[in-house]
This record gives C-alpha cells, structure tokens and sequence, in this order.
C-alpha cells in the first residue's frame, strides 16, 4: 500500500498503548487511519507532528492490518521525543518502503537469526511470520544479545517462543547480575553453541553495527555462503523513497534496494559498518 | 522531426501573444552571465540564444529549493522554457531517472514535468569551464528536448521533435510550410561542428567519461585531502549543478513536510543515531561527491550523472577545479 497517495503526506495514526520494554526501550502500539499493511523486514517513517522523522520496522506480525507496533530505543532527537508520548497522542506513518525478507528462500531450511539491542524489533516480526509458515521451515534458532538483563526486550514472548516447537531460543548479556542463568559474553559466543545444518541453513542478522560486523564475521567462519547472510542495514534516512540520496550505500539506495541485503550484495560497497 | 524558420522579428511578435496563454522563461542577459526571467513583452528583445547555460541549472524548475511536498498547489498555467543548453537537458533526463521512477513516481516533479515544454538551444559559443563533449554530450539540441533553436541570420530555426513540441508551434501559430533553406542549415551545421571542435581542443588531455570512474575509485587518500584542504562545504557546488538533487524532509505542524536541497557536502549528511557519521571528515564528504557522480551513479543508471556543464569549476570559492583533478589523477 502506498501512503495516502501524496508520497510525502503521513497516514494520521493514534496512540493506543505504550509497552516499557527496558529503561531505554518503549513499544508504541499504532492504530492507523486507514488499513496499513507491510511485508517483514519493509520499514516505515513515523513522524512526530512538526518535529521531525525517523525510520523504524515495525516490530508486529505483518499478518495484521489494523494496528502496528514499533519498538523504539531512546537515542537522540525524535526518539527522546517518542518517549515522552501517551496514550491518545498522534504520530504519522508513511510507508511501507523498502524490501523485505525474502521468505521463499527460507522454505525447507534451518533458519539461525543473531539480533542485539534494538535490533529484535524487526526481528520480531520475522518472528511471527516464521511461526505461521513453521511448516514449511526445518526449525528457527535465535541467537540474541543485549547489555545488560535489563535491556532484554518483550520477557514474555521470550518464553512464549519457547514453548513453540521448532522454535529455540539462546540469550547472553554482556553483564550478568545474580539472577541470570544463561549465557554471559557478546552475541557471537552463542554460535559457538549452536548447532545447524549449514549446508541447509540460512542466517539473519540485525542489530547495532558492531554487531553486525562480527556476527557476519563469524558466520562466514561458520561456512555460512555470503548469499545466504541477510542483513537488515541501517542508514540516515529521510524520504525512504530513493530520492533524498541521505541512505545512499555505494551503488545502493537502502531505502528502497533494501533495508535487507545478503552480504554478498554488499560486501563491496563503502561504509557498510559505518 | 519537422523543422521551420521564421525571422526574428516575427519569432518576437509571435511570443508576445503567448505570454497570454503561457509562463515563458528564457536566459536574459546581466552584468556578468545571463540567467532565466520569466518574460514581459519588454524582456523578449533581450532574451540571448545560442549561448551555453544560464546560472541557473534547468533542475531548478523542477525541484525548487524548498517547497512544501505535503500540499497540493502546482500551478497549472503551461510552462515553456526557452534557451535550455543540451547538457542540462541531458541533466533532466538523468533527474527524471530518480524522480520519475516506477515505484514512486513524484507529483510534484511529473506534474511540472509535464506541464513544461523545452526548447533546448544549440550552444554556438563556449564558455571557459564547459566540457560536455569530454563526456559524450553534444552542444546542440536533439529530441530530449521538445524542440530545439537556433538563430543565425536573423532567422529562428526551430526544429520539433514532440507532440507537445507541435502543439507549441501550434499556440504560437506558426505554419509548419516555412521549411528554412538549405544554406541556412549548411552554415548553421558548420557553426555547431566550429563548436565542437573547440571544446573538444580546449579540453584535450581531459579523461573521458569511460575514465573518470577508474581514476576517481583508485585515487588514494592525499589527492582528496589535498583538494578538499581548500573546501569549506559551502555546498555552493551541489546547489548549482544540474544533476545534484539530494534533499532533506522538514517538518512543521500540521504533519506538513517541506522538501529543502541538500548536499553530502554538509555535515551530518550521513549521521546516523549515536552519532557515527561515516562523512564526518571533510576529505570524505568532498570524495564522496565525486564517488557518487562517477563510480556509484554510473552503476546504478543509464543517464550520465555529471553533463561537463563546467558551473561547479565556476562557483567553487575554493577554486577547486575538477578538471584541474582529473587531469592530475590521469598522470
Ligand atoms: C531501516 C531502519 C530501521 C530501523 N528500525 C529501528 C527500530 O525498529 N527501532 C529503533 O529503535 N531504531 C530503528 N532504527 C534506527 C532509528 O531510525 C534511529 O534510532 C532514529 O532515526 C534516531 O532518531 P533521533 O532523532 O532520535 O536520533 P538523533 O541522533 O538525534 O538523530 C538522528 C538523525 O538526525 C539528524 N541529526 C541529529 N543531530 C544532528 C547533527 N548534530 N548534525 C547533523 N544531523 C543531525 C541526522 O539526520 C540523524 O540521522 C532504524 C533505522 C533504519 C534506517
Ligand atoms: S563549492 Fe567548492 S568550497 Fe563549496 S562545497 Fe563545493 S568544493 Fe567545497
Ligand atoms: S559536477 Fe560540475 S560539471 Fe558536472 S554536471 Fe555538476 S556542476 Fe556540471
Ligand atoms: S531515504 Fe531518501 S533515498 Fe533513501
């Protein structure tokens, strides 16, 4: 769906909830004017009414039209602006840019997903798409980091995918309190733990740069195919319409060539980890 | 193509009464250059013709330098620019590569766009930076345009190349019998190929288009550090060539958005949330500009994405002259 017609022109949409998720994460539960539907790992811009706009995908199943969610990591400007906002207060969204995950790529496969930090938002929503093609998929390891216990986002959809079959679930934080009985270290040491079929398998991985960077790294290692690393890139952005040039990646515009890529795509072009 | 020829004086009266029914446009002379002014009945007699480009780049009929995108208020009077050069034409071909695409054609860009008739101009002077022809593009008009004219010996030669060409030929009531002599035409061949070889000597030793990719990607570091020394990010060079149309989305109340010009040549252009900015340094942002034109723009799109126009070799207060550039980085 396009945005309203005017490209430009925000699609009006409520506030209907706001999730604390950790002390810097806040999930903002949207109710759009009209019906709004995006395919996973596509992004949206969500302005805040005269102050300004910044890219987010949606974090929700793409299976649902009338309402959407965003998780959003307090960081600057317009996010510091978000996080102050209630119930009942308007945002605008404009979108669905970009492409997505490739999902008939996954059929039949093993699917090993690392995110970190704010990364699990569009995570999540590969998450729900995932369970309701689970047949079609061997089975779904994720692989997720954060700093602290603390910052671990959306508890009970941890244990919620847990308790789904095929679906396996691996955490570590980079510092432990006493209450924590899974893995300690960056994201990566859990590949060291995981077990797939890497002939038959492809990875995801999203998250902060540096994450990014040497999760990529070890999943080349790994034996992973260049082709078969998807990487969700993250850019400035201000149209999502490949016009404004501000996310312009070498020969990419990853507004719309992306956000998601193999690494094979981009391996060669500038700048990928920032 | 059809073409015709009319004297001047009846080319002039001719224009006059289409001010009723379009906004004409065309470069008058100034002090220093000459630039595009909307015409009065009074400006008509000092339009110039045959020269290369006005100041101002074609581009900015298209995209303004600040609009609001948010509200529909495209005015629909026909427009005519007259007196555009090729390679700005060549420049809007390349706009239209990013503006007019299949998925997200914009409004105001294609509602301009369509509302506009071009009549290019055959360039039968040259100006000191121009240097379209290293670069593949002709200095005369071609069916990029909807028409192009020229006038020598007191007569225009216009030669139509569109429907909507035609339907201007039309407004202006002008019989498309009056087929220009063949003397005329031979002498005004023999001025654009004077022309030609011209530019074509001046820029000698100058890398072609084929070239500039290679050299500008294996260009190491000190070379742009040393250029850019002299840069101060005025963006002065974005804001004046034709093909550069990076932009930036403002917000104000009322969900409004307005669309302001941008550059890579500023600060912040990439500047990504925890403040990494891979453009930070200055060397960078200048070779990102050049990365962008020759390397990346090339890769991505049919349309030349620097037309040899010169304007930026003009405007910089640097001086810093890429052709000075490309000529050290081809030794
Ligand atoms: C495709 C995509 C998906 C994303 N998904 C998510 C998500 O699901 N959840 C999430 O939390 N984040 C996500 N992000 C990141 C998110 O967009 C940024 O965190 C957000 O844009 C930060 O905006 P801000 O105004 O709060 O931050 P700021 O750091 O204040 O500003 C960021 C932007 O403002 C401009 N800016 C601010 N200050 C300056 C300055 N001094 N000079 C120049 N420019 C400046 C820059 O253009 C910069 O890009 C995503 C990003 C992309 C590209
Ligand atoms: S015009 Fe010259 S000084 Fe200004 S940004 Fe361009 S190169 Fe730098
Ligand atoms: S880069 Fe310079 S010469 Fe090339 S089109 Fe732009 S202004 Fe003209
Ligand atoms: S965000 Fe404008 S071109 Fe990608």
């Amino acid at each position: 769906m396009k945005t309203n017609g005017n490209l430009y022109k925000p699609l009006k949409s409520e506030l209907i909830k706001v999730i604390d998720e950790s002390p810097l994460i806040k999930t903002f539960v949207l109710v759009p004017e009209q019906d709004f539907s995006f395919a996973t790992g596509q992004f949206i811009e969500v302005t805040i009414d005269g102050m300004g706009e910044a890219p987010f995908t949606p974090s929700s199943s793409p299976l649902k039209s009338d309402q959407l969610e965003v998780t959003v990591m307090k960081t600057g400007y317009v996010t510091d602006h978000m996080h102050t906002m209630k119930p009942g207060d308007k945002m605008g969204i404009r979108g669905p840019f970009g492409r997505g995950y490739p999902l008939e790529n996954f059929h039949d496969k093993e699917v090993l997903i690392l995110g970190g930090g704010c990364g699990f938002a569009p995570i999540r929503s590969l998450l729900y798409n995932l369970i309701a093609i689970a047949d079609k998929l061997r089975k779904v390891t994720l692989c997720y980091g954060s700093k602290t216990p603390e910052d671990c986002v959306y508890k009970p959809y941890i244990q919620e995918l847990r308790d789904t079959p095929k679906f396996e679930v691996l955490r570590s934080v980079d510092q432990p309190d006493e209450n924590w009985t899974e893995r300690v270290g960056v994201v990566t040491v859990l590949l060291d733990e995981v077990t797939m079929d890497i002939s038959n398998s492809i990875a995801v991985v999203c998250g902060p740069p540096v994450m990014m960077k040497f999760g990529t790294l070890r999943l080349l290692e790994m034996g992973y195919p260049e082709n078969d690393i998807y990487l969700s890139m993250e850019k400035n952005m201000s149209c999502g319409l490949g016009k404004c040039g501000h996310c312009m990646m070498g020969k990419y515009l990853v507004c719309k060539d992306g956000p998601v890529f193999t690494y094979d795509e981009v391996k060669d072009q500038p700048h990928i980890w920032n | 193509m059809n073409r015709v020829a009319i004297p001047k004086r009846e080319w002039d009266e001719r224009l006059i009464h289409l001010l009723s029914s379009f906004d004409v446009f065309a470069p008058v002379e100034n002090e220093f250059s000459s630039d595009y002014l909307k015409l009065d009945e009074e400006a008509i007699s000092h339009i110039v013709y045959n020269k290369p480009k006005p100041v101002t780049p074609l581009k900015n009929f298209f995209l303004p330098v600040k609009e609001n995108v948010t509200i529909e208020g495209i005015p629909t009077k026909p427009v005519a620019i007259i007196g555009t050069p090729n390679c700005d034409v060549m420049a809007l071909l390349f706009l239209d590569q990013i503006y007019l695409d299949n998925e997200y054609p914009d409004p105001a860009y294609g509602k301009r766009r369509e509302n506009s008739t071009l009549l290019s101009t055959d360039c039968l002077s040259i100006q000191e930076h121009c240097h379209c022809t290293s670069y593949g593009i002709e200095p005369k008009g071609n069916e990029s345009s909807d028409i192009s004219l020229a006038l020598i010996e007191d007569q225009v030669i216009l030669s139509v190349f569109s429907k909507k060409g035609e339907k201007f030929i039309e407004a202006m009531g002008i019989y498309v019998t009056l087929t220009p002599e063949k003397s005329l035409l031979d002498r005004l061949h023999e001025l654009q190929e004077n022309v030609k070889e011209q530019l074509l000597e001046r820029n000698k030793g100058l890398p072609d288009y084929k070239q500039t990719g290679k050299l500008v990607s294996t260009a190491a570091d000190p070379i742009w550090e040393k250029y850019a020394s002299d840069c101060v990010s005025c963006g002065a060079c974005s804001a004046i060539c034709p093909t550069c149309s990076c932009f930036l989305l403002i917000d104000k109340p009322g969900f409004e958005k307005i669309r302001q010009l941008d550059t890579c040549q500023y600060p912040g252009f990439e500047r990504v949330a925890g403040g990494e900015d891979a453009l930070h340094a200055l060397s960078e942002r200048f070779r990102n500009r050049y990365m962008c034109k020759y390397v990346w723009k090339p890769q991505k799109y049919e349309q030349k994405a620097c037309t040899g126009c010169g304007r930026c070799i003009e405007t910089c207060i640097g001086q810093i002259n890429k052709n000075e550039l490309f000529i050290e980085l081809s030794n």
